[in-house]
């Protein structure tokens, strides 16, 4: 559930990047905070090792504007991706509104892809939560690699049933960035609207 | 879903709003903030000389996760929780304590203000501030408008292109 905040009239939405080490899920948080004018949005937060893999999480806080009255805000975070940081993507999933799963087209990276989609199942389940409960969307990552896997091979380890809204991306080039955003945003928007 | 908000509206805002002034004027403390366990900024508080606070959504977002990580510590030490947690610089300090578990009390203050003197108030506030917490009502239910959508995509497009 958002927080809403009555007394300060605020809905506020926390929205985090998943997926495999390494799928561009902070190149997508980057991308947006270079191309967001600076007065919708604040300061971007990176905790991250010296070699710039993401230690904690990266941080955006994004502001939509009034709807009904409401000031409404976004908070975009990114979990690490490496198998071994499982702990801390347990954390930054608490409270989470919506989803964008990265997933990498590179050949080698298919098993990766389906093993952080499994995790991320297994991690919502400990916060008991069904994956189907929250808002998510499914960023196909990488496209200009050469011998990129095809969209249908990714989708069929990731989402075989093709029960979630994807986009292709190139997110170091900004392609599909904000479309991802997007479709996300206003799904977790339109849940909120239902009240729930 | 994951967790419910807390429903801080009304009354019990009020009541908040009016210990954290309290204790900013008890402790001679900067900035005073209650954040919920998620990072979000439920209500703040600044002394009238305070230079302009640091991006308060920032130091939320930080002092919750730290937070969690500690929580995460404590428990795999076989430790229910670790008590407040300060972190003291050149210039400055932090204070973060927990509030009847739902939220962080965090007062940012310098040096020269005594720690004693913190400790001991917001230890005061803190006691406050659970009766306050635990006390909190359902949240009322906002009605969206029919046109809540079409607003809510307009915004979206101005922002996102
Ligand atoms: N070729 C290509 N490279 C990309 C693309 N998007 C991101 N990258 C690069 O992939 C590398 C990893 O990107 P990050 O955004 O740091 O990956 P991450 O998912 O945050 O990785 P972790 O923090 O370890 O989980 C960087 O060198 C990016 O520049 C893309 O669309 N195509
Ligand atoms: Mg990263």
């Amino acid at each position: 559930m958002s927080t809403i905040n009555f007394a300060a009239r605020e809905i506020n939405c926390k929205i985090v990047y998943y997926g495999p080490g390494m799928s561009g899920k902070t190149t997508n948080l980057k991308q947006v905070f270079a191309k967001v004018p600076s007065h919708l949005r604040g300061e971007m937060v990176s905790l991250a090792t010296e070699d710039e893999r993401t230690l904690f999480f990266d941080f955006l806080p994004l502001d939509l504007g009034s709807v009904q009255g409401f000031k409404t805000r976004f908070h975009l975070y990114t979990v690490p991706g490496q198998v071994f940081y499982n702990a801390s993507r347990k954390l930054i999933l608490r409270g989470v509104d919506g989803i964008v799963f990265v997933a990498d087209s590179a050949p080698n990276r298919l098993r990766a892809n389906a093993e952080s989609m499994r995790n991320l199942r297994e991690n919502l389940a400990e916060h008991g939560i069904d994956v189907k409960e929250v808002p998510m969307i499914l960023q196909i990552n990488k496209r200009d690699l050469d011998g990129a896997l095809t969209t249908e091979m990714i989708r069929a380890v990731i989402d075989p049933r093709h029960e979630l809204q994807w986009h292709e991306a190139v997110a170091d080039q900004g392609r599909g960035v904000f479309e991802t955003l997007k479709t996300v945003s206003r799904l977790v928007l339109e849940r909120l609207a239902k009240g729930q | 879903m994951i967790e419910p908000s807390l429903a801080l509206y009304g009354e019990s805002f009020d009541q908040v709003e009016t210990y954290l002034e309290d204790l900013l004027e008890a402790t001679g403390v900067r900035y005073c903030l209650l954040v919920d366990r998620k990072g979000f900024v439920l209500s703040h508080k600044e002394a009238l000389w305070a230079p302009r606070p640091p991006a308060l959504d920032s130091v939320a977002t930080l002092v919750a996760s730290n937070a969690a990580a500690t929580a995460a510590l404590a428990n795999m030490l076989g430790e229910r929780t670790f008590s407040e947690q300060i972190h003291q610089g050149e210039q400055g300090a932090i204070y973060v304590e927990s509030v009847a578990d739902v939220a962080l009390l965090t007062l940012i203050f310098e040096s020269s203000v005594p720690l004693g003197r913190v400790k001991l108030h917001a230890k005061k506030t803190i006691a406050a501030l659970t009766v306050v917490m635990q006390n909190l009502k359902e949240a009322p239910v906002i009605k969206f408008d029919a046109d809540f959508g079409s607003n809510a995509t307009a915004l979206l497009d101005d922002l996102l292109g």
